[in-house]
């Protein structure tokens, strides 16, 4: 499994495209925007800074990012290949390399969160996690619930490409809601409700929440439950191996 | 420990109405390369998919290595298989797939032996998207062996390659016998069963047509003698004679098709009859003809 775990990692710095997306350009963006915009509180953001706001946003990017566009392409493409079913007939089976692509994605992720929090708050006075429980809580849920949606892509895409593309759409709608483009306190209450329904549009909220010391909100955490449930079950019908 | 690796009990598989594999008995030796000969849709890759596990048979038995419902665990430590079209990923290197293959196993092959075995060393560096055809046939070996398995499975190995490439390959699969690996090559290549097998079963419409050595396999279908004898000959004398299926007298010369006692019998009748052969020829028939024969006579059987 270590051997596995090492060599995916390998494949994954071969492809320079998630992890440049992935990894260095949100850190890159939360920089270069809190450089320059800084966290002076605005009115227009609900009385709270541009910072406070936004790293909730770029918490939430990687994780999206490799969840939805790395690792089904991935996935999928093996699948496509025949490595997976390559892999059943050694004693590892082909489970373990979707526990380790697993694993790969929701690390990376976990390192770039911490970096961006991090970074945030250092350098730029945003909160960090001061309800440490319920931002952990927040996170863990995230994961799952974006690891799901993952799976279920792969489970659906036919090829790697198709899986890819897919992805990436979905990745982008799902960042809308996040507020990458407009903020959610910048959004019309109805489309701030949907927005409340999608998981990276509840994760925001929660991870501000208890970025700013407070529960993450009851709601947020079910809505993230939701997704985890549906779309595991979903993606464990669907999947195929070869 | 058993001296039949695969044991095949009247093996069936269907997928919905299609029946792929309709009645499959046979069984290999240990340390032998035992082919399954046929055309497309045979139930070749079905069978071989049975017995390492990947698919379940409709009906039937198999036991590989004497056990019958292998532990799927033991069996894919036990059976090195190498599948048509299984990829790695392209930006894996040889040298890396081969290491991560290894581990997979409780007590691998060195992985570099075997990769200058099979002749890739100079290739360890490579991603697997920049191989030859013929290299990522090698490597699909290779790492089908990495596990020290009793068993290797290899489904159409060498279909795709140069002819080159076909025999180094085959070269490589005679070594892996020898070395006490019994092997179970599933082709449609005459010409690869006649020079690599042992023993070969020709399926055909999911059943097996015939079994034995590539050799006895090809007598079976029998010979062809031809000569012009220097003083005339009446040709039907020599129709009735052992192992004398035909006789025909084409342009001066005289064949006889036949098999068995053919030759000896023929010349026998022609030094009694004081008749010199001259121009003597005899064609043995192939394990093509053979195959051609054998699965001519199911279809006319069939309608």
């Amino acid at each position: 499994m270590k051997t596995l775990l090492l060599t995916e990692l390998r494949l994954f710095r071969r492809e320079p495209g998630p992890a440049f997306w992935g990894m260095v350009f949100p850190v890159a963006l939360l920089i270069v925007l809190g450089s320059t915009v800084g966290n002076k509180p605005d009115v227009s953001l609900g009385g709270v800074g541009f910072i406070t706001v936004f790293t909730p946003v770029m918490t939430v990017f990687s994780l999206g990012l490799l969840s939805l566009s790395s690792l089904p392409s991935t996935l999928a493409g093996y699948r496509d290949k025949g490595y997976l079913r390559r892999l059943s007939t050694t004693p590892v089976g082909a489970w373990r390399m979707l526990a380790a692509q697993l694993i790969i994605v929701a690390c990376l992720a976990a390192a770039v969160i911490v970096v961006i929090t991090l970074v945030s708050h250092f350098a730029f006075g945003g909160d960090l996690a001061q309800n440490f429980g319920g931002w952990l809580l927040t996170i863990v849920l995230l994961m799952s619930a974006m690891l799901s949606f993952g799976l279920l892509i792969a489970s659906l895409a036919p090829t790697g490409k198709i899986a890819n593309v897919a992805g990436s759409m979905s990745f982008f709608v799902l960042m809308f809601f996040a507020g990458l483009w407009v903020p959610q306190a910048a959004m019309g209450s109805t489309l701030r409700t949907i927005a409340h329904y999608t998981p990276l549009g509840a994760g925001v909220p929660a991870i501000q929440n208890a970025a700013a010391g407070l529960w993450p909100g009851t709601n947020h955490l079910l809505v993230l439950v939701g997704y985890t449930i549906v779309l595991a079950l979903l993606a464990g019908r669907f999947f195929r191996w070869e | 420990m058993s001296d039949e690796v695969v044991q095949i009990d009247k093996l069936q598989v269907r997928y919905g109405d299609t029946v792929a594999v309709q009645d499959v008995s046979l069984s290999i030796r240990r340390g032998e390369i035992f082919g399954i000969l046929g055309p497309n849709g045979a139930g070749k890759t079905t069978t071989v998919e049975c017995v390492a596990g990947l698919r379940s048979p409709s009906s039937g038995r198999i036991a590989v290595l004497g056990e019958v419902g292998l532990d799927r665990n033991r069996l894919r430590e036990q059976v090195g298989i190498q599948l048509q079209s299984s990829g790695l990923p392209d930006k894996l290197h040889v040298a890396e797939a081969m290491e991560l293959f290894a581990s997979f196993y409780p007590n691998p092959r060195d992985p570099d032996e075997l990769l200058t075995r099979l002749g890739l060393e100079e290739k360890r560096d490579s991603r697997f998207a920049k191989l030859s055809g013929g290299q990522r046939q090698r490597l699909s070996i290779a790492l089908a062996l990495i596990g020290q398995p009793q068993l290797a499975i290899l489904d159409e190995l060498t279909t795709g390659l140069d002819p080159a490439a076909r025999r180094e390959t085959w070269k490589v699969i005679s070594d892996i016998r020898d070395q006490g690996v019994t092997v179970l090559l599933v082709t449609h290549f005459m010409e690869e069963a006649e020079y690599l097998c042992d023993r070969v079963a020709v399926f055909h419409r999911g059943r097996v047509i015939g079994l034995d050595s590539p050799g006895s396999l090809a007598a079976g279908a029998g010979q062809k003698l031809s000569f012009r004898p220097k003083t005339p000959l009446d040709p039907a004398e020599l129709r009735g004679l052992a192992g004398v299926s035909n006789v025909s007298a084409p342009d001066g010369r005289i064949e006889v098709d036949g098999g068995g006692d053919l030759i000896a019998s023929v010349m026998e009748a022609l030094v009694s009859r004081g008749v010199v052969p001259l121009e003597t020829r005899v064609e043995q028939s192939t394990l093509d003809d053979a195959f051609v024969r054998m699965t001519a006579d199911e279809d006319a059987a069939a309608n």
